[in-house]
């Protein structure tokens, strides 16, 4: 437990700059604010979080698509936030991505074998015949064949070309992949497909993911960790099943009561236990206090003027809620009973 | 002049010059093979010096000597025109490669670059822009002075604006496409980026480009030849021909026709070429077969199978009942077939399945808004007792919005985003009921504040993009309801929208029923969401319903195997690490659908008999499988 | 609305900053000196000193710039080099002629355009379709001067209803100014016309796959009511965007058609500015086409603006 995390995240900002009438940098937008993560190598951390809450900003900042504002995003030996957007070859070929939408993450005028072989061409000087080998044996990791490395995107459905993806991106044995919403595309009775696969192959390779997702209940059959966000906050983040079972932040209680449940009568039991909800302006908050006070049931005054900081919880992990400080004590089921190291 | 025509008119239907198209191309390529070949030849083939004068001759019309007459120096007209395809080529190519060879690279590069490169760059382009283009051209003629040469590096300035903003506009878009961004993480440098990546698909917007930007060139060449700035006589070209003829007009009207055809027939033929090259290219991609597409068209219906009906409900809405729809035309593809069900006044029945199943053009049918291309060939629509496959559209329009109203799964799209969405409630009130504009609008007010909208007033004037996602979405059910429809069909109301949000909805769906006693058919690919909103749940897949049962019957007791999959492949259903449970291979689309049952290609429990047509069977709950009693699929078993 | 237009004024600015530094700097793109032009052979040393000094061009070129740029704010263009007329007289003198030919051709452009664009999208592959489509076709490949030595021809020539050539000013009579530009302008706008109704099929046939249409009809109001009213008033919005880049296009077609039918507008001054290189016409012209242009720019803004929410200032 003490051997350093293969990513580490400290107070990361991410900032994106409006356009004024001229076309020039206009009023900031915080789309991420002091975000803290870390992921260990081999390990799957699921970043939970929906619209506009920031996830996707986090991932592009780690892929080094978009600038951070301020902070620092540690990788192996590497400092990403100081490299700006360029990488070095030795860092871009550790860090790879499956992005969500498989009908448009592929190159439609390029074949299976140019998409696969892609990574190889720039970091490495395999020659023709000896990528095609690569390029074979990537397909069969993800289920295709060599018949198909000479065919088109347009060729193959969602889930194969989900599979296209993986491969190309499993093609340098990278160390970490950022998954933005992997089979979210998908048919349900193709999603499982893509899972299995994924977490098939980070158990024989080895491999750390960073998976951004909507859905808790997906995160948690693959992670081992998960973090919760909203409007741009981290507001929850530790072991995947505490986290699913035993929700410390109020957000995150939200999130998993509002997903429905397969049983209609659990459903039934849980929708009676909820009152009807005016809609919601999710329109940002002012930068003062806590992120989710306008929504919350359990809002307090103090959550009003101050940003809540990162208070442990009980079964491991931390959340940014004033119901955790120490002072306020018994009002929250989930007090903690047992201080635990910040696992970082 | 018509500069940058070239970016009018989009790929969207040109439908009829699909089927013309073989022969139109034919003609226009034969017309420009025949244009070239006079220009290379022109020194055999005309029958004369095309700079010979022979006053005596002077102005005369179509002879045996001279087919097309002679102009005013007694020049042979068809030889001059002959020799004018030469010019047209020379002017075509000269001016067009100078376009895309200035134009291209530049686009490219301030499209990628970005910043205050693009900011300059395209500030210049529109300044240029504009200024009328011939008075662009007549400005680069007086720095280089008039001729032929000078006159299309003129013309090549002015195009390569057009090539240029094609050129950035195809980056700027590719540069957003996901794949673009795969690239840049896999490490590709920008100059790779930009011609492995985005470079090749530049080249079929820009062969269209050239296509139109000949066409262009020449009308220009033309126009300036006709005012004297291009090509200086005695040469001969189209447009100082047309110069000639204008000033003899009322002698010899005829000397203007033969260039003013050439001319015209030239560009007719680069333009229809480049119009048949865009929608070919259009369709490349979106025709393009997908794997495993197969012309398997089975035979729509077994006449053997018994098919059981929905039995009658009380207080029955709708009924539907053996169902077929099909796209194209004959025989076409079918896309449903067979399918009934009924829903009772105050029920939500839930039509659940995955992409391709056709639960949404079933609520389409319902609304007789299938669009182009669709048609159903069988079965009956029964709303309110009335059957509306035997109504008029008039009277089906009249019905709409009344009796049965829509909500669909993208409110940022299905609201006009020109209205405010008080004024597109207060519409339909004024339209179907004739309400007063002050009613419907106090009316419409109401009906905000009763789908939980705090300020409605102030909301009542706001535009679509002004919303949230989920407040837009409450809007739409707003206007759904404003005329207190019998059913309520629901597209998906909720898979755009977050999951906090969804849950919301489905409450305030709920809450509207209790008042209003709306039937609705809630359309979703989500058995979760059905569970909780419906009452029964008609299971489809691949065009048909493979099962239909009360919500509790159908989770704890599910008969089909593609029902139980799917329930346990949902990501709620289990909190086990993978493997998780799947369905193998793909679900198939229109057309490639399995002879007999159409799930048997992927069920574990597919036996020789599921080859055959299997019919609909039960009564209270319907299944479709051979093997249904034999099975057990509960959950957990 | 008054911040729309100020808005979209302010976006204008650094357009008509680039137009007139370009304009300016043409001119130390001429092969010839302004000096010699006008002096020819003619003339000592000294005199040709003279004149370059007391025309300033001995001055520094960002310091004659704003000089030119300062008289140019305040209406003097400059005069011609060769009959020492006012360029702004000039032009203005001229501008009526070219302005109504612009004005009668976008609105037969704009009137024809739309409507044929409408009919052909309502009724896909239709006859109205299919001869809407071949005429926009046509319409497209016919070099308007062609057309209108035709419509001469056939109209003024044979059937004598129209006069062949000539401009009479609105003022003088109404009537015969219709007269005296209708042919030129069809000759001119037919090829706008053609790709307006391209442009407005095409917007339509995309409008009308759309979700709020489909929605609009589930709501059951009259499909005439859905197609003018929520169809029609999207698919106006890219149709707009472009109607200026449309009239720019008029306006250059009006220099050539100009010649065909012996009105001495704008183009007579331009053909006749480029062959004497007589550097102050040719600037005033562009000069004031370009505000012409800027002036149509920023009504079609306004336009686009009313008809689409999203691009209203906030």
């Amino acid at each position: 437990m003490t051997t350093r995390p293969l990513l580490e995240i400290t107070d990361l900002s991410v900032t994106y700059w409006g356009r004024s009438l001229l076309g020039l940098q206009g009023k900031p937008f915080f789309a991420v604010k002091g975000a803290n993560l870390a992921i260990r190598a081999g390990e799957t951390l699921g970043l939970v979080g929906e619209s506009g809450s920031g996830k996707s900003s986090i991932a592009n900042t780690v892929l080094g698509l978009v600038p951070a504002s301020s902070g620092s995003i540690r990788f192996g030996d590497h400092d990403l936030v100081a490299m700006k957007t360029r990488y070095p070859s030795e860092v871009r070929n550790q860090i790879q991505a499956v992005f969500q939408d498989p009908y448009s993450s592929l190159n439609p005028s390029m074949t299976v074998e140019d998409i696969v072989t892609e990574p190889l061409r720039v970091h490495t000087n395999m020659n023709k015949a000896e990528r095609r080998k690569r390029a074979v044996e990537l397909l069969n990791l993800v289920s295709l064949q060599e018949e198909h490395l000479a065919r088109h995107p347009h060729q193959f459905s969602g889930g194969q070309r989900q599979r296209i993806a993986i491969a190309s991106a499993l093609a340098l044995r990278p160390k970490l992949i950022v998954l933005d919403e992997p089979v979210s595309a998908l048919d349900v009775s193709t999603q499982n497909q893509i899972i299995n696969l994924l977490y098939e192959r980070r158990d024989a390779l080895g491999i750390a993911y960073l998976l951004i997702a909507h859905d808790l209940a997906l995160v948690h059959h693959i992670s081992d960790r998960i973090a919760v966000m909203y409007l741009g906050y981290i507001v929850e983040e530790g072991p995947s099943d505490r986290v699913y079972k035993n929700p410390a932040h109020p957000y995150t209680k939200a999130l998993l009561d509002a997903v429905p449940l397969l049983d209609p009568d659990r459903q039934r039991a849980r929708r009676a236990s909820r009152k009807l909800q005016p809609a919601q302006d999710t329109q940002r908050v002012a930068d003062v206090g806590c992120p989710y006070k306008n929504r919350c049931p359990m809002v307090m005054p103090r959550c009003q003027t101050e940003t809540p900081p990162e208070y442990p919880v009980a079964g491991g992990g931390v959340a940014n809620c004033f119901l955790l400080a120490p002072e306020v004590g018994v009002t929250h089921a989930t007090k903690p009973f047992r201080q635990e190291p910040i696992p970082t | 002049m018509t500069v940058g025509n070239a970016e009018s008119a989009g790929a969207v239907g040109k439908p009829w010059r699909i089927n013309a198209s073989n022969v139109l191309v034919g003609v226009a390529v034969s017309i420009l093979a025949l244009l070239v070949f006079l220009a290379v030849f022109a020194d055999v083939i005309a029958p004369y010096d095309p700079l010979r004068q022979n006053l005596i001759n002077s102005l005369q019309g179509p002879s045996a000597r001279h087919w097309l007459g002679t102009d005013d120096l007694g020049r042979d007209v068809l030889s001059r025109l002959i020799y004018g395809c030469r010019i047209a080529v020379i002017a075509a190519a000269e001016a067009t490669a100078i376009a895309v060879a200035l134009g291209v690279p530049i686009g490219l590069f301030i499209g990628y670059r970005g910043g205050w490169w693009d900011w300059v760059v395209m500030r210049i382009v529109e300044a240029i822009v504009s200024i009328p283009g011939i008075m662009v051209a007549i400005v680069i003629i007086a720095i280089l002075g008039p001729g032929l040469h000078r006159a299309m590096i003129a013309l090549g300035i002015l195009f390569s604006t057009s090539f240029l903003r094609l050129a950035r506009g195809v980056v700027l878009a590719e540069r957003e496409e996901i794949y673009v961004r795969s690239a840049r993480v896999i490490g590709a440098t920008d100059s790779r980026i930009l011609f492995r990546h985005i470079f090749p698909n530049i080249a079929p917007p820009l062969i269209v480009q050239v296509t139109l930007t000949v066409g262009a060139v020449l009308l220009s060449e033309a126009g300036l030849s006709f005012i004297g700035l291009g090509v200086q006589p005695p040469q001969a070209s189209w447009g100082t021909m047309l110069n000639t003829a204008a000033a003899f007009m009322q002698l010899n009207w005829f000397l203007s026709i033969p260039p003013g055809i050439a001319i015209i027939l030239t560009v007719l033929s680069v333009n229809l070429l480049g119009d048949v090259l865009r929608d070919s290219i259009g369709r490349g991609i979106a025709a393009a077969a997908p794997e495993g597409r197969t012309a398997t068209f089975e035979p729509s219906r077994s006449a053997a199978s018994p098919a059981a009906r929905p039995e009658t409900l009380e207080n029955e809405v709708l009924r539907v009942e053996g169902l077929d729809v099909m796209v194209g035309s004959d025989p076409g593809l079918p896309i449903i077939t067979d399918l009934s069900f009924s829903i009772a006044q105050g029920e939500t029945l839930g039509l659940v399945g995955e992409s391709g199943s056709g639960k949404t053009m079933t609520g389409l049918a319902i609304l007789g808004l299938m669009g182009a291309g669709l048609r159903i060939t069988r079965g009956s629509i029964v709303l309110d007792g009335i059957d509306l496959r035997c109504l008029a559209s008039a009277e089906i329009e009249k019905l709409r919005g009344d009796e049965v109203a829509m909500v669909f799964q993208d409110p940022t799209t299905s609201l006009n985003p020109a209205f405010t969405v008080g004024s597109q409630i207060a519409e339909v009130l004024r339209a179907k009921q004739g309400l007063s504009q002050r009613q419907a609008w106090e009316r419409a007010v109401a009906l905000i504040e009763r789908v939980g909208i705090p300020q409605p007033e102030a909301r009542a004037k706001a535009y679509p993009h002004e919303l949230s996602g989920g407040m837009a979405q409450r809007i739409a059910i707003a206007r759904a309801l404003s005329c207190n429809p019998s059913l309520l069909i629901a597209d998906e109301p909720t898979t755009a929208l977050d999951v906090t949000v969804q849950q919301e909805i489905l409450d305030l769906f709920r809450d509207l029923q209790d008042e209003f006693g709306m039937a609705i058919l809630f359309i979703t690919h989500d058995l979760a969401v059905a569970a909780d909103i419906c009452d029964r749940i008609s299971v489809m897949y691949a065009g048909e319903m493979v099962e239909m049962a009360g919500v509790d019957t159908l989770f704890h007791d599910p008969k089909h195997p593609y029902t139980a999959g799917l329930l346990s492949a949902m990501p709620h259903a289990s909190d086990r690490n993978p493997p998780l449970p799947t369905i193998r291979g793909n679900v198939p689309r229109p057309g490639a659908w399995p002879a007999g049952c159409r799930f048997s290609n992927r069920c574990d429990f597919a036996v020789a008999t599921c080859k055959q047509p299997i019919a609909l069977t039960g009564g209270e709950r319907l299944v479709r499988c051979v093997r249904a009693d034999q099975l057990d699929l509960r959950p957990g078993t | 609305m008054f911040r729309l237009i100020l808005q979209r004024l302010l976006a204008l600015a650094p357009l008509l900053f680039i137009v007139s530094v370009l304009t300016f700097s043409f001119t130390s793109l001429l092969p010839s000196d302004p000096v010699d032009l006008i002096l020819g052979d003619t003339g000592t040393e000294e005199q040709h000193e003279m004149l370059r000094e007391r025309m300033g061009l001995n001055e520094p070129i960002h310091v004659r710039y704003l000089q030119w740029l300062g008289r140019a704010l305040q209406g003097d263009l400059g005069s011609s080099y060769f009959n020492s007329v006012s360029v702004m007289d000039a032009v203005m003198q001229r501008l009526p002629v070219t302005l109504s030919l612009t004005a009668v051709s976008a609105f037969i452009a704009i009137v024809v355009g739309v409507a044929a664009g409408v009919a052909a999208a309502l009724h896909p592959r239709s006859w109205v379709d299919r001869f809407a489509t071949l005429g926009a076709t046509f319409g497209q490949a016919i070099p308007n001067f062609w057309f209108g030595l035709i419509l001469v021809a056939i109209f003024a020539v044979s059937l004598r209803w129209f006069p062949a050539t000539g401009f009479t000013p609105i003022t003088v009579s109404p009537w015969e100014w219709l007269r005296s530009v209708i042919l030129p302008s069809i000759a001119l706008g037919t090829s706008s016309s053609a790709a307006i109704a391209r442009q407005v099929r095409s917007a339509m046939v995309g409008v009308l796959q759309q979700d709020y249409v489909r929605a609009a009809r589930a709501q059951g109001l009259s499909a005439r009511r859905v197609l003018f009213k929520h169809a029609l008033t999207n698919a106006m919005i890219p149709v707009v965007a472009v109607l200026s880049f449309q009239i720019t296009v008029l306006l250059g077609g009006a220099l050539i058609v100009e010649q065909v039918f012996a009105i001495n507008g704008l183009g007579t001054l331009a053909i006749a500015a480029v062959r004497q290189q007589d550097i102050p016409m040719l600037q005033g012209l562009v000069l004031v086409m370009v505000g012409l242009v800027v002036a149509v720019q920023l009504a079609t803004d306004v336009i686009y603006g009313l008809l689409n929410p999203k691009a209203r200032p906030t």
